[in-house]
């Protein structure tokens, strides 16, 4: 038993991907970590939780309808750890059926092929350190909408928000909407800045709406809002009780603060497709052509974990990817470019907050020398500089120099911003200091998980190397 | 005040026990949520004290909420309250 | 062109840096190239166990004393270090074959100087209290132990620019005109010795010389666990040598034993094997039961070099005076500094301490044109 595709990853360009694909006469399979497909922005309440709809959510549930109405198979609440077949295989061998070996729902592990493989993998978020930053309280921009929306959980009665990007005005004034008091919104951005973003933020009339009706409920609230600035330390014993903004201190029990997305790329890396560092993408992205293909034949990828544009705009390029995938297995398929305005206008609205939540190379060098930047091992801004004057010209040197990025997060935190200091102590591009060789599992997993039943006996053990 | 925000419906609150406390949680929600909802923002101490234990990312990927359930490893994030459990420090 | 070098090492990997280090100490001018960052392949990737008991017999009083050395590295090497670890070391048999396959090599071990003895299963759990019951047989040695390989590179490194050793990494050699002027990308490197020192890649690497030596190459697969409390405290194989594992001081278990992966020598490390990657963790997990509670986080692949007889290629390559050739030793890391002392001083002109590995018997008469 074989798929013809799996799409990885259930966001709105994976579900709309898979839906496409099964509307294309393809047998799909979708695997999702979340117990039900959504993504981050369109993300469904658990069971039983319902909240006033908001157009994500409409938006959401309409994409999930069309995929459910498919009949597409869902493996929702199953973390996929293995990555196999495609173009790794033997040297001189075919390129075989793609591998994924995961964990279901029901925690028994199980191992399934597919022809052709679409990665729809989203993005996780940037942080950018800061003395503090691991307190607990401090949390990130991203993880207050999903307390926010899908939980319905303010982050604190008193919060700090901080960051770059339209989710800082999100969240403000959702804590608001939710019963919350924001003590200050710190953006990053220059009113300038937003200023120059406006014309693209006006192809997007409904976003630039609801942007100023955001505003307007800060301004309402006398909330402050710091334009240009960034935290410079969160403080407190046990807990955040505390965020000092330059000679600023506001007294606040939570802080949310995210300085942008960055595309998850640990499966395109895993399979070696080609990747070029894009920042105004969100930095490393996988290499595409026009009609979504990777540099390895049969694996695709669209949305946001190829260059953030935003949810409104993953749907169109997970049905292109979709398409593609139908036309290259030999499915007849009409393959007409979605005419489509409203996507055009989504991109360029996409692009520009893209830009505006892309790396900020100032806030990298105000980092001071003793702030942990790799959060599982512990390691600081000193040490990786350390480790770049002992000469360590990559990331993957640093990571054996330092141990950054060697932690159960596997750098997807700190490699980022390890990656704009190591580049700059060295004195080369962050293209030049690479990105970490992709490698299984994709995410940890528990051993006893995935050992299964077996007998000591059964274990394959290859022939001993001679005495 | 509480943190949870009143207009959003959800199952009634069942109980799970952290570090041998009683916490009210609802079913369905993440069990990091439950916590920071209960005023449990320290998840646990973690190996090194300037790095404690806690919720970060919310979407199972940054690995800083890893907590014991009835003896297992898991991430809060990604895991569902359900009645009875029984959370501990990893 | 640059200056005369008396001697190019080509290869920064511990053969490479070890032979350099003792070189330049040695006395002579001394550059090392690689086209990568040091130590990246095999010698900061393998597994760091510093084992007699996966050791070939005729490896064993060489590794021995790179043992020493290992256990000393910060006083040789200007303060470099791998924090490597002296434990005891167990080899276990599960099953009948196993325990009769442990008998044999544990004695031909012996012979050649390792101290092995064998004990029963409830003796290997008094020195190993994480080992699973079931044990029929194991070996034990004292001396065994472990490195933090990733270290080595930069354990190496401030020691080579002390010893005046100029250090060209990210510079691929792309062959060798006359005696010797290496071809690189940074232009022409001259130098009155050469020595190869390339892993798996010594195959193309003699080529420059018109030598054909046949090296096959090993693709291990690595998979580390996430920290966990103290599981085990020593290293521990099973007897068919497929299995080695230890745990770290900052709580990692590190399992290998040579499981293949996917790669080669143009493509390097492709991919790890998922199925090869569950045989391994399931041996380590019916080995040391506490493992079962460990999260893994990460595989990778290291290249191990292997010549025909699976035998050591150290020493002149015939026909050409002046090069000289180090690499394809079984367990090389455990090994690896002694191998490069005494490559050196057959190169210094000194009589070698132990005896090298010339390659002659691994040339075919008549197909080499050297």
């Amino acid at each position: 038993m074989i798929h013809d595709i799996a799409v990885l990853g259930g966001g709105p360009a994976g579900m709309a991907a898979a839906t496409e694909a099964a509307h294309g006469g393809a047998r799909v399979v979708l695997l999702e970590e979340s117990p039900a497909p959504g993504g981050q922005v369109y993300r469904a309440a658990p069971p039983g939780f319902h909240a006033k709809p908001d157009p994500d959510r409409r938006a959401g549930d309409a994409l999930r309808a069309a995929l459910t109405k498919t009949g597409a198979e869902l493996r929702t609440g199953c973390r996929v750890w293995g990555l196999g077949g495609g173009p790794l295989v033997p040297e001189g061998q075919a390129h075989a059926p793609f591998s994924l070996s995961a964990l279901g729902a029901d925690g028994v592990p199980f191992t399934l092929q597919a022809r052709a493989l679409i990665l729809c993998c989203g993005t996780h978020e940037r942080i950018i350190p800061f003395p503090g930053w691991t307190l607990p309280g401090v949390i990130g921009l991203a993880a207050a909408t999903i307390l926010l929306k899908a939980q319905g959980i303010l982050p604190g009665r008193r919060v700090v928000v901080a960051g770059a990007g339209p989710l800082l005005y999100a969240v403000a004034a959702k804590i608001l909407a939710g019963g919350g008091s924001v003590a200050a919104v710190v953006d990053a951005a220059t009113q300038g800045e937003w200023l120059r973003a406006l014309p693209a933020l006006a192809a997007r009339p409904d976003l630039l709406t609801q942007g100023i009706a955001w505003r307007a409920k800060l301004l309402a609230s006398r909330v402050p809002v710091l334009a240009g600035a960034q935290v410079t330390a969160a403080e407190g014993d046990k807990v955040l009780t505390h965020v000092r903004v330059g000679d600023r201190i506001f007294a606040a029990d939570a802080l949310c603060v995210g300085h942008g997305l960055v595309p998850a790329t640990e499966a395109s890396r895993t399979y070696r497709a080609r990747h070029a560092h894009r920042p105004e993408d969100g930095g490393w992205v996988p290499v595409l052509d026009a009609a979504q293909r990777t540099s390895v034949p049969f694996l695709y990828a669209a949305g946001d974990g190829t260059g953030v544009r935003g949810a409104a705009a993953a749907p169109a390029a997970g049905r292109l990817a979709a398409r593609t995938a139908l036309q290259d297995l030999g499915f007849n398929t009409a393959n007409a470019p979605e005419e489509d305005a409203a996507l055009a206008r989504a991109r360029r609205t996409g692009a520009a907050m893209a830009r505006m939540m892309a790396l900020r190379p100032a806030m990298i060098q105000a980092i001071p020398a003793e702030t942990i930047i790799c959060r599982c091992e512990g390691v600081t801004r000193a040490a990786i500089e350390d480790a770049a004057a002992a000469g360590a010209g990559t990331i993957n040197q640093l990571k054996h120099f330092t141990r950054c990025g060697m932690g159960p997060c596997q750098g997807r935190m700190c490699g980022e911003a390890a990656g704009a200091l190591l580049s700059s102590a060295r004195g080369v591009s962050v293209a030049d200091v690479g990105f970490t060789t992709g490698r299984i599992p994709l995410r940890p997993v528990p051993m006893e998980a995935i050992l299964g039943d077996f007998d000591y006996a059964d274990i394959p053990v290859p022939a001993p190397a001679p005495i | 005040m509480s943190l949870r925000i009143p207009q959003i419906a959800c199952p009634a609150p069942v109980t799970i026990t952290v570090e041998g406390q009683p916490v009210a949680a609802h079913p369905g929600e993440s069990l990091a949520a439950a916590l920071i909802a209960a005023g449990l923002w320290r998840f646990g101490e973690g190996e090194d004290p300037a790095r404690p234990r806690t919720a970060f990312c919310m979407m199972g990927v940054c690995q800083q909420c890893l907590l014991r359930l009835d003896g297992r490893l898991v991430q809060a994030c990604l895991t569902p309250v359900a009645a009875g459990q029984e959370v501990t420090c990893a | 062109m640059m200056s005369r070098f008396d001697v190019a090492v080509i290869g920064a990997g511990v053969m490479g840096c070890a032979t350099a280090l003792f070189l330049a100490r040695g006395g002579m001018r001394v550059v090392l190239l690689d086209r990568g960052e040091i130590c990246r392949e095999a010698s900061g990737v393998n597994a760091g166990t510093l084992t007699m008991q996966m050791t070939r017999a005729a490896l064993i009083p060489y590794a021995l004393r790179a043992h020493e050395m290992w256990m000393a590295m910060p006083k040789w090497c200007a303060g470099g270090d791998v924090l490597a670890t002296s434990c005891p070391g167990l080899s276990v048999a599960f099953t009948d074959a196993e325990a009769a396959m442990l008998e044999e090599r544990a004695r031909i071990r012996r012979a050649a100087g390792a101290p092995i003895e064998l004990i029963d299963g409830s003796a290997a759990q008094a020195i190993e209290p994480g080992l699973a019951d079931g044990v029929k047989l194991a070996g034990h040695c004292p001396i065994d132990g472990f490195a933090s390989a990733y270290l080595t590179g930069r354990a190496f490194r401030a020691a080579l620019q002390e010893a005046g050793v100029t250090l060209m990494e990210a510079t691929p050699v792309r062959g060798i005109n006359g005696r010797f002027v290496l071809d690189t990308e940074a232009g022409p490197v001259a130098a009155q010795r050469v020595v190869l020192a390339g892993g798996v890649w010594l195959q193309d690497m003699a080529a420059w010389l018109g030598v054909t030596l046949p090296i096959k190459v090993l693709i291990n697969q690595l998979v580390v666990t996430e920290r966990m409390p103290p599981v085990m405290r020593t290293v521990l194989g099973v007897a068919s040598g497929l299995l080695s594992l230890k745990q770290y001081a900052n709580g990692t278990v590190l399992i290998g034993g040579g499981w293949q992966g996917i790669g080669d020598r143009t493509r390097g490390g492709v991919a790890v094997r998922p199925e090869n990657f569950l045989g391994n963790v399931r041996l380590a997990a019916h080995t040391v039961p506490a493992l079962r509670q460990a999260r893994v986080v990460r595989s990778w692949l290291g290249l191990e070099a292997e010549t025909a007889d699976a035998l050591p290629a150290i020493g002149p390559i015939p026909g050409i005076d002046d090069a000289w050739i180090i690499g394809s030793v079984h367990s090389g890391y455990t090994s690896g500094p002694y191998m490069g002392r005494i490559l050196a001083q057959a190169i210094l002109g000194e009589a070698p301490e132990l005896p090298l590995f010339p390659i002659d018997r691994l040339l075919h008469q008549g197909s080499n044109s050297a």
